[in-house]
């Protein structure tokens, strides 16, 4: 059975279509991630699922159950949807303490006091807030509020939880530790997530699956390694991670399916899989070697050597004009040396 | 069941359609009768009226003249105390900051009454002393255009300041301290970044204040009647209430002063739109007080000197006479005496005037905020079709509601004709402050309450309303405040048995003596000020819990 449905959804405001032929489904427990730049309808399909926002055509189903659907004609209201979700703001509402927020869900159900004290009490624990549960929910910082919302979210034992780029309002360090907590707590509960972000390290974290959008259509689903290892286009490539695009065309194909690509300057790098009509060969910057120890090896030069810290980034001359490699901060090489890039054909994607 | 939405909208839509469409198509109608003023509908139709209008230029001349020095004066003024106000270190900068909305709450009725004392003909307070001091002559005359120009600007004018001040705080500090760290100094700074960013806001703030001097009464009318100056408002007046009335004249009147302040303000808005650099983010930004040194002090003095003029004088002035016989500064010759308070209280129609201003006040603000929080809502809130049109609806009574003067059904001169042009002609004012409050709550509350499982009522209930209710209890106040000191609707539809406080101070200054007058202004703005005080409170634990 799949938690939650998508299929075929198109959300339109006026004139411009946000979300256009979307589809996908999310398995009980699984964690899947909406990723893509501003604008590229993630939210809007997001909020189309919670009942914030009323479609154009196509059909939601939560649990099994239509929840929305053009024909024939159904509309579900948010607030009996069952579903839950964490703000992009918090939306912590600042009129009510800690405990009142986390209970909200629980009064209205009609559930009793007794066991809307203990419900409270064991998710605030969860998310380490149980010393705050009667401060006033406006004298939080952001991180808490931020656990608060995580708690109100699951109070209700929801089946589905919704995340609007929950973390994009906390500082990096935080951000980071947030996630970690998150998928913990996903894990532990098993509750099934859709999770909105723009930050494509954020996605690659902490999902199971993640579904890549742009201009309102879905250019890739897959695991976060297909995503980062294999993109399908040249939007996913550029999108999740860093990568080189090289321009050229593919001059032969051999019986195994791997392929050989010339570059526009006349080099021959060696792929494992293509296409013939591929024009482009997408590589991950990660990938680059530069020793001459894997099957492409090129003669290039160091252009200039960037420290980050947890890895160097070079930007190395060779016969294609510029190349991105990004090394172990072990590997230091003087700017201006000769070295030879290498990498292998596994890591080559033709698009 | 039925998502109650589904009937209260309609109706609301249809009874504010109504309040505010309804006069101005009585206006419409009426500005074109030639025939007897007196039969509606007209028998006679023509542009007669119209014509009239030109005809006679000294109206419009002399509204022009007044609305002109005022509007140079407001915004000399608003300028000059914004700048000092949000761009300068001087001490007491908070506390200024907060007087400087005290001018707006005086009304320009206790203004004009106040300077009137101060510098009326003669008897005026400063002229006495002048005249004491050997001068032949008066030190000033305030029953001129000069002087009710000047009462506009001080107490209709603090908008300006208003708008000048929110301009100079919008603007990113990052601007001007990029223009220092490039190497210009503060004066080129001054006037190669900061006047231009702040230009577009004063030319609206001028605008919209010329707009507003425009449909001024009460000060041309407690300082021009006596003298017989006319502008276009206190020109209506006299053609509805003298005998026979001429109400095609006013209508066309008051529908030509109309289209004067729509045209204007909209001059105001396009300009606002297109030209303003500083406002675009709509983010606050505390900017940066410059420090000025050894000129803090006289700054300051400049920044207190209008509050002087503005609040401290003319109380000042009032008070002192509201508790003498015959008003003087001359010590030998004064004779103190509660006599002016007992007769206030005592003379027939003031304690009934005092009453209804409370009855209308209490009652209308109670209507008007629970009618205005749901219209906004829908405004502002919902995609719901017309909404907009809506908005503009709202916006149009302020200036033709005394067209409420001939209507055909049996209301006339009953608190209940007052209480409905004051809920219509408050309409913007609680629109414009509610609107504030609604968008001020983020619409993720709102949905969080419903993914949560709340239904519509449920969260009205439990998140929308308790979220707006400061909101709501500040505009409880800023309407009651707005009523209890009308002025400009209840001179036309105060009948005898519905005497309200505003006119009443009126006709005494005008019959009978200032002194009774000023202890009627005191009494009025004390009213005022309680509720000013409690909503200063209020306004604070609006921003101590959103912070």
């Amino acid at each position: 059975m799949t938690r939650i449905e998508v299929i075929d959804l198109v959300v339109r405001y006026g004139d411009t279509t946000a979300v256009d032929r979307v589809s996908f489904a999310i398995a009980p427990g699984e964690l899947v991630t909406l990723l893509g730049p501003s604008g590229c309808g993630k939210t809007t399909t997001l909020r189309a699922i919670a009942g914030l926002e009323t479609p154009y055509s196509g059909g939601i189903r939560l649990n099994g159950d239509l929840v929305w659907s053009a024909q024939p004609r159904r509309n579900i209201p948010a607030e009996k949807r069952g579903v839950s979700m964490v703000f992009q703001s918090y939306a912590i509402w600042p009129h009510m303490t800690v405990f009142e927020n986390v209970a909200y869900g629980l009064r209205v159900r009609g559930v009793s006091n007794a066991e809307i004290r203990s419900n409270v009490a064991r998710v605030l624990d969860m998310v380490q807030m149980g010393a705050f549960a009667d401060r006033p929910s406006s004298a939080l910082s952001g991180g808490q509020q931020q656990r608060v919302a995580v708690a109100r979210a699951i109070a209700f034992s929801p089946t589905v939880v919704l995340f609007d780029e929950p973390l994009s309002n906390l500082d990096a360090k935080l951000r980071a530790e947030m996630r970690v907590e998150l998928r913990e707590l996903q894990r532990r509960l098993d509750i099934t997530s859709l999770y909105v972000t723009h930050d494509q390290e954020e996605a690659l974290a902490i999902s199971d699956r993640v579904i890549v959008m742009n201009g309102g259509r879905i250019e890739q689903i897959g695991s976060p390694e297909d995503i980062y290892n294999r993109p399908v286009s040249r939007f996913v490539a550029d999108f999740v991670g860093s990568a080189n695009m090289i321009e050229g065309g593919v001059t032969t194909v051999n019986a195994d399916g791997s392929v050989v690509f010339q570059t526009k300057a006349g080099s021959l790098i060696h792929a494992a899989a293509g296409q013939r009509d591929s024009t482009t060969l997408a590589l991950r910057s990660s990938y680059i070697h530069l020793h001459p120890d894997e099957a492409n090896a090129i003669a290039g030069t160091i252009h200039r050597r960037m420290f980050h810290g947890d890895f160097i980034q070079y930007v190395i001359d060779w016969p294609d004009g510029q190349l991105i490699v990004r090394r172990p901060p072990t590997e230091l090489l003087e700017e201006g040396s000769a070295i030879t890039v290498s990498f292998a054909p596994e890591y080559c994607v033709l698009l | 069941m039925r998502d109650p939405r589904v009937w209260i909208v309609p109706i609301l839509i249809l009874v504010v359609g109504a309040l505010v469409l309804y006069p101005l198509a009585f206006l419409i109608t009426e500005s074109f009768n030639i025939g007897d003023p007196q039969i509606f509908p007209p028998e006679e139709w023509g542009a007669g009226n119209y014509i009239q209008l030109f005809e006679e230029p000294r109206v419009i001349g002399n509204t022009l003249l007044v609305a002109s020095i005022a509007t140079v004066l407001a915004v000399v003024f608003g300028f000059i105390q914004a700048w000092i106000l949000t761009r300068t270190q001087i001490p007491g900068r908070d506390r200024l900051e907060r007087l400087m909305e005290l001018p707006y709450y005086m009304t320009p009725l206790i203004g004009a009454l106040a300077w009137g004392v101060l510098l009326g003909p003669k008897t005026g307070l400063v002229n006495q002393v002048w005249r004491s001091v050997g001068f032949s002559s008066d030190f000033f005359n305030i029953y001129s255009p000069q002087g009710i120009a000047w009462v506009m600007a001080l107490f209709e004018g603090t908008v300006a300041f208003v708008m000048i001040s929110a301009a100079m705080k919008s603007m990113d500090p990052s601007l001007e301290e990029s223009s220092r760290v490039l190497g210009a100094g503060k004066l080129r700074t001054a006037l190669r970044i900061t006047l231009p960013m702040v230009a577009p806001g004063v030319l609206s703030a001028t605008i919209f204040v010329f707009a507003e001097m425009l449909g001024s009464f009460a000060a041309a009318f407690v300082l021009g009647i006596p003298g017989r100056f006319y502008v276009v408002t206190t020109a209506i007046w006299e053609s509805t209430l003298s005998y026979p009335p001429d109400y095609g004249h006013a209508a066309a009147m008051g529908l030509s002063l109309f289209g004067a302040m729509l045209i204007t303000l909209g001059l105001a808005r396009v300009i606002m739109r297109h030209g303003s650099y500083a406002t675009i983010t709509g983010k606050a930004f505390r900017p940066r007080p410059m420090d000025v040194g050894g000129l803090r002090y006289p700054l300051m003095g400049i920044a207190w000197g209008y509050i002087a003029v503005a609040v401290i004088l003319p109380l000042a002035a009032l008070t002192l006479t509201s508790f003498q016989r015959f008003a003087t500064v001359i010590i030998p010759q004064m004779q103190f005496t509660l006599a002016n308070y007992r007769t206030a209280f005592a003379l027939g129609s003031l304690g009934p005037a005092f009453a209804n201003s409370m009855i209308l006040g209490v009652t209308v603000s109670s209507v008007a905020v629970p009618v205005i929080a749901v219209l906004a809502w829908i405004i502002y809130r919902t995609t719901m079709p017309g909404r907009m049109l809506m908005e503009y609806v709202v916006m149009i009574p302020a200036a033709v509601l005394w067209a409420w003067i001939n209507i055909p059904i049996p209301l006339y001169g009953t608190l209940w004709l007052l209480g409905i042009a004051y809920f219509t002609v408050f309409l913007p004012l609680g629109l414009r402050t509610i609107a504030g409050v609604v968008s001020q709550v983020d619409k993720s509350l709102e949905e969080c309450a419903r993914v949560c499982g709340a239904s519509w009522v449920y969260q009205m209930r439990t998140v929308t309303l308790p979220l707006l209710r400061p909101g709501l209890v500040a505009a409880w106040l800023l309407i009651f405040i707005a009523s209890v000191r009308e002025l400009g609707v209840s001179v036309f539809l105060m009948g005898p048995n519905s005497k309200v406080i505003a006119p009443s101070i009126v006709s005494s200054w005008l019959s009978a003596s200032s002194e009774l007058s000023a202890a009627m202004a005191l009494l009025q703005t004390v009213m005022v000020f309680i509720a000013v005080a409690i909503l200063f409170r209020v306004a604070r634990q609006v921003t101590g819990t959103q912070a």
